[in-house]
């Protein structure tokens, strides 16, 4: 078929561009590092001031990887000072819509999550005195407002999958297990910027008991991340037809596909799993070890959200 | 009585001349570079067996539309007639609607900043009972308009004599538009 006449330009395009990419990075980033710190949280002997460096990380990560994110989407609309309308209106069959309600919701506990484990830095000898009430409400009813924020936390890592399967158009999306997808790579990069910024920041009051015990979630987490790119690929074959196509095409062409054997299963997951098999175990549980690994961890799962974005618009069958 | 829409785009009577591209253009001061309507011509087949095949783009007015489900402000919206529009002033040009339209309708247009896409000419045609632009020039009456739940308008008659093609019908996206495919098929 050859075209004589038509533009091409309104089609085949790609939509939503790398700051949507790096949204979901941070979104999936913030709902797992608040996730991973809470477990850590509620483990015995870390319910206690003073904090893990670990719930110290998560703390901080959680807010600000979030915001940061959300200032990422807002810059990307095209007229970005509409933004407000979206806090206005409502439709409830949205899955954006019921994003920005979970979020609404887990923007103020994540905050007050924070205010909680930094109370002596920010409400007692910091800046915010005044929000000394607030740091009390988070520990007296901790149990409590974590519970809530674990759950709204699966809620935000979960809808930016359902966001992007909810297109019926695009095979490489439309997928029931992309939401599992991107809730378990989000708790993967949230546990490794936790690492991360626990043993750099927090060196002094970060356990090795928890480092370990987070790491090896980590290994375990990403195992289960290969299963379901492989569930999803299989499922495409399965469905035959302009699905299989599109996920043959998805699998084996040009630099995304490159991203995606390079930069998300090899070293995003695979390195992790080969290297925590490999190494002796002094090597494996040093510090730099642990921030080199979990740096490749985080690079794998961007990569990921970047290709699944950008490839699941480029390949429709 | 709320009405039941149908364009009907006969591609057997088509001859690719774009006057009803040119029309919606004019009509509704369409940008250079974007399309609410344009006619995709492209040749099948292998020389000297060469065939020519016409496809209108254009937003198809579905009845199960995927630009108003994702719609996070209402913006996008079904009107009572069926007729897909958009509010502008309550669209925060997020781009989900561009992203889930399987027909590619949607479009920033890029004097105006918002997004915008085919609405049979609603405002200043078919609100004052015309045919859509690219209707009222189409020179072969390859392109025929009206409400199908008249039994005796045009629509209505070719509906019940022609095999119609809803585009991309596996979607379950209902669309108002529809093609009476070319009869000579693809040459070899």
């Amino acid at each position: 078929m050859n075209q004589i006449w038509g533009s091409m330009e309104q089609y085949n395009t790609v939509v939503w561009h790398w700051p949507i990419a790096v949204y979901l990075f941070l979104a999936g980033l913030s709902a797992g590092a608040i996730i991973s710190a809470i477990v850590v949280k509620w483990m015995k002997g870390n319910d206690v001031s003073p904090w893990d460096g670990i719930i110290k990380a998560g703390a901080i990560l959680a807010p600000v990887t979030i915001g940061a994110g959300l200032c990422l989407l807002i810059f990307d609309l095209t007229r970005p000072l509409m933004f407000w309308k979206l806090l206005i209106h409502y439709n409830f069959g949205s899955v954006m819509t019921i994003g920005v309600l979970a979020l609404f919701a887990y923007m103020p506990v994540s905050i007050l999550f924070l205010f909680g484990v930094f109370k002596k830095e920010l409400a007692v000898d910091g800046p915010f005195k005044f929000l000394a009430p607030i740091a009390d409400l988070a520990l007296n009813y901790g149990k409590a407002l974590e519970a809530i924020t674990l759950v709204l936390a699966v809620g935000v890592g979960a809808y930016t999958g359902f966001l992007l399967s909810a297109m019926n158009s695009y095979p490489l999306l439309n997928t029931p297990v992309l939401p599992a997808l991107f809730l378990a790579s989000g708790v993967s990069a949230g546990i490794s910027a936790n690492l991360v910024v626990g043993l750099l920041f927090f060196t002094h009051s970060t356990k090795d008991a928890n480092v370990s015990y987070l790491h090896g979630l980590d290994v375990k987490v990403i195992f289960a991340e290969l299963f379901f790119i492989f569930i999803l690929f299989v499922g495409m074959m399965y469905q035959g037809g302009a699905t299989a196509h599109a996920g043959a095409a998805a699998l084996g062409t040009g630099g995304l596909s490159t991203l995606l054997w390079v930069g998300v299963i090899g070293l995003g997951l695979l390195l992790p799993i080969g290297l925590n098999f490999a190494l002796p175990h002094g090597v494996k549980h040093s510090h730099a070890f642990v921030i080199f690994n979990a740096l490749i961890v985080l690079v794998g799962v961007l990569a990921l959200r970047y290709y699944m974005l950008y490839a699941g618009q480029t390949f429709v069958g | 009585m709320a009405k039941a829409y149908r364009l009907i785009f006969d591609e057997n009577l088509c001859i690719g001349c774009q006057a009803c591209n040119v029309a919606c253009r004019l009509e509704n001061d369409v940008p250079e570079g974007v399309y609410r309507l344009q006619v995709h011509v492209t040749t099948q087949g292998v020389f000297p067996h060469l065939g020519m095949h016409f496809e209108r783009r254009s937003c198809v007015m579905c009845d199960e539309p995927p630009c108003v489900s994702v719609c996070p402000t209402g913006a996008s919206f079904q009107s009572k007639d069926g007729l897909v529009h958009i509010h502008e002033s309550q669209c925060i040009t997020c781009k989900y609607c561009i992203l889930a339209c399987p027909y590619h309708a949607r479009f920033i247009n890029p004097v105006k900043n918002v997004v915008e896409k085919c609405t049979f000419c609603f405002d200043s045609r078919l609100s004052k009972a015309l045919d859509p632009a690219c209707v009222s020039v189409c020179t072969t009456e390859a392109l025929r308009f009206g409400d199908v739940s008249q039994e005796n308008s045009t629509v209505a008659m070719l509906s019940r004599k022609e095999t119609l093609l809803f585009p991309k019908a596996h979607l379950g996206t209902k669309p108002k538009v529809c093609f009476i495919p070319a009869r000579k098929g693809v040459k070899v």
